[in-house]
Order: structure tokens, then sequence, then C-alpha cells
């Protein structure tokens, strides 16, 4: 018995890899049959923009190659490489280490980031029917460490990317974000997707503003918002709550000049600007005016690189916790592999104490009956203590995740790996 | 009993003081629970102390209710606006104005005094809880002006990280200063009743001083209910006629000493 992980993630693969390894929910319950087909008793696969994983329960020795050939297909020729080549390969006690430690964001391109919690629970609904009691049981636990970590820990606080520190930023100053209009300019996909991070906190885009009206209109449509020419939208600055600022201009195109007139008309509230262009859509003057708080790229990635430093603190933290929690998880998964492998062996020796008494009571027939329940009732101490030590330290040794060596000599030297087929 | 109260209250708002600036020193920030349970707990012990004290005489009593409701007011900051960091100020000032009052001295049981009347308790009391509000729209102010600072200046530091949003600094200070003029005003018309009704001498610097402050006060009010100030400016304001209240009041005290009176 043993769990094995296979797959690549962000540190192995570049990113034009990993997305043709990425597989839709709809693609999932497919690969994972093909792959099972090859000989494993349960199966998940994970499959996210930064990794792709095949979680497996007892594989055989052909199912590394069904995921390889797998993933290469998808590959086709257009890296001219394998799968294989920027695969990893973690058993046992690292695969149960190593989906922990995924669960908790400790293996996340954004240390600690939440979402790769969601996405691990997701794997796992989906994989739900082919994934075997072991496995459930591993993602169960995978999600609580998760929890844990982020609870007990500081790996998941504050805003550690730029879109995220951009809404801590904005959260700085408005007392909630639900609520607050935005303003886009330009329609570049930084834009897109710092407009996603806001929509998701609550706050309406109301307006895009973009030198091309018909891309500005096409994200309008897809935020919900009107779409504008670029030139129309300063006097707009006088009733947004938020402008978001990312167009593929060489040059400033939020002067003082164009937006000041309609700043002043705002009466105190404050105005949070957000610019993600590089070079830099605002003009640095338009911080100076009065409730106008002003970030370019350079200080959201400052606001992230904080809470990501003191993210890091926490990192030994969190691997204890990890550590720990494998530990738990090993105890009762060896707990689970040496049961069955115990009864088989007490089954075997008592076969053969049986066996044996009977020869035995056959060549002695002038004994008398009490004399032969004396007989059996020593054959039967007999074999009770040369099993009981036995038995003792292969449960100590599997509540302790360490009975995989005794149970390996134990099926070699009395024959049991030939009976059970493993 | 009045004593004991005290000094385990000086205890808890001590404790709950130091849960608030841990953060800035860079440990993990305390459970809410326990930034509000163990003040409340404070506030607890502190008012079965200060129930003892009446009626009022002095300037310890006084300081004692005071800082009361100041950690009445933190409590209700945090609970309500989510506002710990109102703490870093009220912390430290309700456990300093506990400890004054302990070392000024405490009379357990005071001695009946002549005008000391329902209406007169009622009189101090009021306007003391006007204060307090007065002191929470300050800090309130001083809050915001702190945080508008690091924001404008692009400093993610600990201000940034614990401090609440401008918007609800802003809104704290104008609540404290809306409900705490009024508040103020009810007492001052409660002592010229006091002092008509009841004939308490009232030094007529006092009077008239008090009124000029009671004026600045609604100024602060005015500009920002009527001319609908907000932000900086309407911070600006808050501080600037508080500061003045307490500039007058430490005028009138060095002008008749004692600690017999509060005013």
């Amino acid at each position: 018995m043993s769990i094995t992980v296979l797959g690549v993630n962000h540190r192995t693969a570049p990113l034009e890899v990993r997305e043709r390894f990425a597989h839709a929910v709809g693609e999932v319950p497919q690969s994972l049959e093909r792959v099972l087909a090859a000989g494993a008793r349960g199966g998940v696969l994970l499959s996210t923009c930064n990794r792709t994983e095949f979680y497996l329960a007892e594989p055989d020795d052909a199912v590394p190659e069904a995921v390889w050939a797998l993933l290469s297909e998808r590959l086709g020729g257009a890296v001219g490489r394998s799968a294989s080549e920027y695969g990893y390969i973690r058993r046992d006690r690292d695969a149960v280490r190593h989906l922990y430690r995924v669960s908790a964001g400790l293996d996340s391109m954004i240390l600690g980031e939440p979402q790769i919690q969601g996405q691990v629970r997701e794997a796992w609904d989906v994989s739900k029917p082919v994934a075997g009691p072991v496995l459930h049981r591993l993602f169960q636990s995978a999600l609580l460490v998760g929890a844990r970590v982020r609870s007990e820990t500081g790996i998941a606080t504050g805003a550690a990317s730029a879109p995220s520190a951009a809404v801590a930023v904005a959260g700085k100053i408005f007392t909630q974000l639900a609520g607050r209009s935005a303003l886009i300019l330009g329609a570049g996909d930084i834009a897109e997707l710092a407009a996603t991070c806001l929509v998701a906190e609550g706050v309406r885009v109301t307006l895009v503003a973009n030198r091309t009206y018909e891309r500005a209109k096409a994200i309008a449509e897809e935020l919900g918002a009107r779409a504008l020419p670029l030139d129309e939208a300063w006097d707009h600055f006088g009733d947004c709550d938020i402008v978001l600022s990312s167009t593929a201009a060489p040059h400033a195109v939020v002067t003082w000049d164009r937006v000041a007139p309609a700043i002043g008309r705002r009466g105190g509230r404050p105005l949070c600007i957000l610019d993600l262009a590089v070079p830099r859509d605002v003009e640095p003057a338009v911080a100076q005016l009065e409730n106008v708080f002003l970030y370019d790229l350079d200080d959201l990635q400052a606001v992230a690189a904080h809470a990501a430093a003191e993210r890091r603190n926490d990192i030994p933290a969190a691997e204890r916790i990890v550590t720990e929690e494998v530990e738990r998880f090993w105890g009762w998964y060896g707990g689970l592999v040496v049961v069955p492998v115990l009864r088989e062996f007490r089954e075997r020796m008592e076969a053969v104490r049986a066996a044996e008494l009977e020869r035995a009571l056959r060549r002695l027939p002038h004994l008398s009956p009490e004399d032969r329940d004396q007989i059996e009732y020593f054959s039967q101490a007999l074999l009770n203590k040369f099993l009981h030590q036995p038995t003792v330290a292969l449960k100590e040794a599997a509540r302790a995740g360490r009975g995989y060596g005794l149970l390996d000599a134990l099926k070699r030297l009395f024959g049991l790996e030939r009976r059970d087929g493993t | 009993m009045v004593l004991t109260s005290h000094f385990v209250a000086l205890g808890l708002y001590a404790l709950a003081t130091v849960l608030v600036l841990a953060p800035f020193a860079g440990l993990r920030p305390a459970p809410r629970g326990l930034l509000l349970g163990v003040p409340i707990a404070g506030i607890a012990a502190h008012a079965l102390g200060v129930t003892r004290l009446t009626p009022f005489m002095g300037v310890a009593p006084t300081l004692s209710m005071l800082a009361l409701f100041l950690a009445l007011f933190q409590v209700a900051s945090e609970a309500a606006f989510r506002a710990s960091a109102v703490a870093v100020f009220t912390g430290p000032l309700a456990t300093g104005l506990v400890g004054l009052a302990l070392l000024i001295g405490l009379v357990p049981e005071a001695r009946p005094v002549a005008g000391r009347s329902p209406w007169s308790i009622l009189h101090i009391t009021i306007s003391i809880l006007g204060l307090a509000m007065l002191a929470l729209a300050f800090i309130a102010a001083a809050l915001y002006l702190l945080q508008f600072r690091e924001l404008k200046a692009k400093r993610f530091g600990q201000v940034f990280r614990l401090f609440p949003p401008l918007e609800r600094l802003d809104q704290l200070n104008h609540l404290s200063l809306v409900v705490g003029f009024p508040t103020v005003t009810l007492g001052v018309l409660l002592g010229f009743g006091v002092r008509y009704a009841g004939g308490v001498s009232v030094n007529a610097a006092q009077v008239v001083w008090g009124m000029l402050m009671w004026l600045v006060l609604g100024w602060a009010v005015g500009v920002r209910v009527v001319r609908h100030w907000a932000g900086r400016r309407a911070a600006f304001a808050s501080i600037a006629s508080f500061a003045a209240v307490l500039l007058v009041y430490l005028a009138l005290k060095l002008t008749t000493p004692g600690t017999q009176r509060f005013l």
C-alpha cells in the first residue's frame, strides 16, 4: 500500500507548459479513469493554473508512465520535451506532506494565498467517485491542515499580491468597498484583472474608458458598466470613489489640469487612484490634491512585499504544523495497513499450529482426553507467546508511522505477499 | 471596596492597553474577544468602585468617572466600529486617569456636602460624559490625521495595517461630536440650574470661559453639520476645539488650585 503524487507546478514548469496541462473540471473524470486503469485503487486530480497533480492510492509500477503519457499528449510537440521532464514524484509521507503544504499555501506562488484551499476542495469533490477511502481521508485532513495553518499562523495575513494590495489600500480609505463606484481607464488585461478583484469585494465598476471605444465597450459589457472614450473620463473623477488606470499610453494621461476641476467638486470625499500602468498613467502632482490617494504599481508591490515578508516569518510555524499533521495521518494510515496483515499472519500461524497439533496427536493415540487438552493448550500458549512481541512491535511501529519496514519484513519472512497478491 | 475596585480596574485597563499596543511592537494581535473582554471586566470593577464614590467630591472622583466613560467608549468603538486603535489613546488615558485618581486620593465614604443634590450629581455626570465624548472625537480625529498622513506618504507600516479606514474614523469623529456637544450643553444647563436654584457659588471666570468654550465646541460641530466639513478639515476643527477646552481648564485650575473642586 502506498500514496503517490505525480505532477508539475509553477516551480518545475513554465506557464506555457502548465497551461497545456491544466484540466477543466469536465476533463478530470476522463483523465482519472485513464490513469486508474493503469492500476491504482484511487485517484484525485488537482489542476489549477499553477499545478496539475495526480494523487494516487496504491499505484502499480505502470501508473507513472500512464500519467506522463497522458500529460505528454496534452503537451503535443509544442516544446519538444516529454511531460516527465517537468514533473516530480513524491511517495508516501512525502506525498502527504506535499498535499498538506499545497493546501496550506506553503507551495503557492504567493505564499499563503487562500484560493488554493478552495481548489483542493473542488478537486476532491470532482474526484470523489474514484478517490477511495485513503485519499478521501487524506484530502479531508488536508483541508483541515490548511485551515489550521491559516488560523494558527500569520501565513495568510496581509495582501501579498499587487491586485490584493490594491484592494487592501482601498480598504484603508473606505469603511467598506461594497457599493463603491469605480472608473476603469484602459482596457488591458491588468486593468481587467484588478477590476475583477475589486468587483469581488462588491465594488461597482460604473465606467470603462479607453482610447479605443470598441475595446472599452467589450470590457464594460463584461463588467456591467458603461463605456466611454478616454477624453470624456475626466469629468467623472468628481463622482466615482476608485479610479483604476492601466492604459498603454507612453506618457501620463491623467494630469492635474484634466482632473483637478472635477476633484474640486467632491466636497472632501476621498478618491483612491490605483495606477497599474508602466509607464505611469497618472501625473504625480495629482496626489497633491486634497483627499486624493494615489498609488502606482511600485507602491502596491511594496504593500505586497511587506505582507509577503511578514508571512515568510511564519513559515517555520506552519511547517511544524504540517509535520505534526503528517505524522498523525501516517499513524492512522500505518494502522490501516497493519491490521489486515497482522490478521493474515495470525491466521497463517494458527493454521500451522492446528495442522502440526493434529499430526502429533495422531501419533499419540494412547493419550487421555485430559492430556490431549493439555497439549492443545500448550500449543496455543506457545503460539501466543511467539506472536505477542511481533504483534506489539508492529502496532507500535505503525502508531509511530514506521510500520512499513517491519511490515515488508513480515510479508517476506512468512510468505504473506504471495497470498495477498501485493 | 472603592480602592480595591479601582486597583482591579487599573490592572485590567493596563492589560487591555498592552494587548492593543502589542501588534505595534511586532507581536501577534490579540483575539478580539480579549480586546473586548479585558476592558469590559475593568469597566465592571471600575463601575462598582465609582458607585461607592457618590456624591462626587473633588478632582479624583471626577477623573475616575472620566476614565470609566473613556473605557466604555473604547469598548463601544471596538464593538461598533471595529476601531481597536482608539484604545491606543483611551487605554493609556483611562489607565493614567485611574492611577492619578488613586494618587490624589479617593475618598471611599464621602461626607454629605451642602449643595450636592441629585441635580448636582446629574450635572457632573452628564458634563463628564460629554467631555469623554469630546475626548473620543479628539482621539478619532487624531487617528484620522495619522492614518491620512501615512496613506498620503505611502508608508505601509503598522499604522497602515492596524488603524481603521479613514472613513470609519471620520464617522466616529462625527458621531462623537454630534452626540457629545448636546450632552455637554445639557450638562452646562444643569449647571446653571444647580447654581441659581441651589445657591452654589461659581467663579465668574468659570462662567465666562465655560460659555466661550461652549461656543468653540459649537463651532466645531457647526462646521461639520451645517457646512458639511469632513475628513482632514473636520479633524483639525475637532482637535482645535478640544485642545482649547483643555487649555482653558488647565488655566482655570492654575488660577484656583486644589483638589477639592473639579472646576
